[in-house]
């Protein structure tokens, strides 16, 4: 047993699990942090992203490493649609902010039920999956397919650029601005608006690619994305509200979670596992995610 | 009084209801049992959620609970004793939840009873699979007339409970709650208390609920009663009838029953497709929903 648990074949899929659900929970965490926006239809982001990269494959045959820049761009430009059309008036009228809290995530979650059952119609309830880059690479004692390192390498990337960008960029300074104080980065200056346009874009984008790479390794169908907006809520609670870093190394704690938990169990508990992290995180926060108001009681 | 009057409408209604096995065919009864399974879980879920504003995304689990405790307990118990255990538990639950879960305030209770009921489902997945059963099967449940009595009464029942919460001290309580939970608190409103009096209260009926859906169905898979689509299209049904009156939780499973009886059979998805829609419209532009609307109308008109 422990052998298996300090084998290297198990750090790599804790690895990988980790850099995906850390690039699910970015733009969960970026949305929420912005907008204060809880997205309960992000996971379903992921499974449109899965389904584009499948139908690029088996109807055009354009492998998933090429089509993701146009995916991202979809994902994107769903993204602005939906800040333009539903979320930007919402925004500007409501003075109470815990109604708006409740309304937007009756509004999400109307919108995931859309995008689920809409998909279930389309593409019938069937997984569907496609072989890419399947050639077995050996490291040391370590065996895995070009597929998953291809899926990690590219996330990991993704995940510095998108790093850097807040980091250093003009733009992504703003977006960390509206994070830390929105009335106060509106008084200096950063133009709210365009801001939360460009989270929804990005945190949208994000989420079809990280749809796309899931797919190069797992089958995708119409209702797998609600575990991962769990996931992802469970990475944002355990790194903190807007914590860029700290969600992806809460990404990772929860990937090593699942990954030797499910090792050490069964795979059939990996959704115990996963909704009891859930529960157990919000009831020990039970004051909003992220801590920040001191307890009243 | 308003409320009281549209109580007696309503009891009336579900008295006349009582005639339809004499009236019609197998058909309408079977409809007939699903409109009065909406109106008690819709009442049940409108003490708790319409009142106090806390949003339970998870009333699937007292219905899910309440058919697992009819099923294992069938033949072992008499009809009468295991329904009203199936309330029992499914209060019970909501009890022992409720403490740690109620304390968790707006939008993350909202997604944390969406968790806790997924977590039920996958613990009642697991218990089952250990136990070597995929699904079971009870035999020589009750005919379908008793099935639509006993779901008549069930939601009769949960219409005069959502009526007592709405009249009584709990009631002003949870809608103090729902305006400014601190402000109440600071006023001397039980907070606490009332919020788990009501979970409690609104999960009691649903578990017998799912205890006579599953004597209905005469089978039992954890995917199928544990379906978050059931909570949901609470949430439809109260939102879209008005869930702050007495009448919309009726109203809301009225229309959303009939809407199912025409797509379900043919188009499942695209009933729930036609559900999103419909609650992200009446979430945008009739938030205080069908009943509201005519209500808020009625002094213009006069």
């Amino acid at each position: 047993m422990t052998e298996t648990l300090a084998s290297g074949q198990l750090l790599f899929a804790a690895l990988a699990t980790g850099a995906s659900y850390a690039l699910v929970a970015l733009g969960l965490n970026l949305v929420y942090a912005t907008m204060r926006l809880l997205n309960v239809a992000h996971g379903d982001i992921v499974m449109l992203g899965g389904y584009a990269a499948y139908w690029c494959v088996s109807l055009a045959g354009i492998p998933p490493l090429a089509s993701l820049a146009g995916i991202a761009l979809v994902g994107a430009l769903l993204g602005m649609g939906a800040y333009r059309g539903l979320f930007r008036r919402m925004l500007a009228r409501s003075r109470a902010a815990a109604r708006l809290e409740s309304n937007s995530l009756l509004l999400f979650f109307g919108l995931s039920i859309i995008v689920q059952n809409a998909a279930a119609l389309a593409f019938t309830a069937t997984p569907r999956g496609y072989q890419t880059l399947t050639e077995v690479l050996h490291f040391g004692d370590v065996a895995l397919t070009g597929n998953r390192l291809a899926a990690l390498l590219v996330a990991a990337a993704l995940l510095a650029a998108i790093v850097a960008f807040l980091k250093l960029h003009v733009f992504g300074l703003a977006m960390r601005g509206l994070i830390d104080h929105r009335e106060a980065a509106a008084v200096v200056g950063v133009d709210v608006d365009r801001v939360q346009l460009a989270c929804f874009a990005l945190g949208f984008g994000s989420a079809a690619v990280a749809g796309a790479l899931l797919s190069m390794t797992e089958q995708v169908s119409p209702f797998m994305g609600f575990p991962f907006t769990v996931a992802a809520f469970v990475v944002v609670i355990l790194g903190g509200l807007g914590s860029i870093g700290g969600g992806i190394a809460g990404a990772f704690v929860l990937g090593a979670l699942e990954t030797y938990g499910v090792a050490l169990t069964s795979a059939s508990y990996r959704s115990i596992l996963l909704y009891g992290m859930f529960v157990l995180v919000l009831v020990t926060r039970p004051h909003g995610l992220f801590g920040r108001r001191s307890i009243v009681r | 009084m308003r409320s009281h009057r549209d109580l007696c409408v309503l009891l009336a209604v579900m008295a006349l209801a009582a005639l339809l096995p004499a009236a019609a065919g197998e058909y309408w009864v079977g409809i007939g049992i699903s409109l009065a399974m909406w109106i008690a879980l819709t009442q049940s879920w409108s003490v708790l959620s319409a009142l106090s504003g806390y949003v339970s995304l998870g009333h699937v689990v007292f219905y899910g609970l309440g058919a697992y405790v009819v099923v294992a307990s069938w033949n072992a118990l008499p009809l009468a004793a295991a329904l009203p255990l199936a309330a029992l538990a499914a209060a019970a639950f909501a009890f022992l939840a409720g403490w740690p879960v109620l304390r968790v305030r707006g939008p993350y209770f909202v997604i944390l009873s969406l968790g806790v009921a997924e977590l039920v489902k996958f613990v009642v997945i697991a218990v089952e699979a250990g136990q070597g059963n995929a699904s079971r099967l009870i035999l020589d449940t009750p005919d379908l007339n008793t099935i639509y009595y006993l779901m008549l009464g069930l939601a009769a029942l949960a219409t005069l409970i959502a009526w007592g919460a709405r009249i009584t001290r709990l009631g002003h309580g949870l809608r103090a709650i729902r305006e400014d939970e601190e402000a109440a608190e600071t006023l001397g409103v039980p907070v606490a208390r009332y919020k788990l009096t009501a979970f409690v209260v609104s999960a009691a009926v649903p578990g017998a609920v799912g205890g006579v859906m599953a004597l209905r169905a005469t089978y039992f898979e954890p995917l199928q009663v544990f379906d978050p689509m059931v909570s949901f299209s609470m949430i439809a049904m109260s939102i879209i009838g008005g869930s702050d009156d007495l009448r919309g939780p009726v109203v809301g499973a009225a229309a959303l029953t009939l809407l199912s009886e025409l797509l379900w059979a043919n188009a499942p998805e695209l009933y729930m497709m036609v559900l999103g829609v419909l609650l992200v419209a009446f979430v945008l532009f009739v938030p205080e929903g069908i009943c509201g609307r005519l209500l808020a109308a009625r002094p213009a008109t006069r």
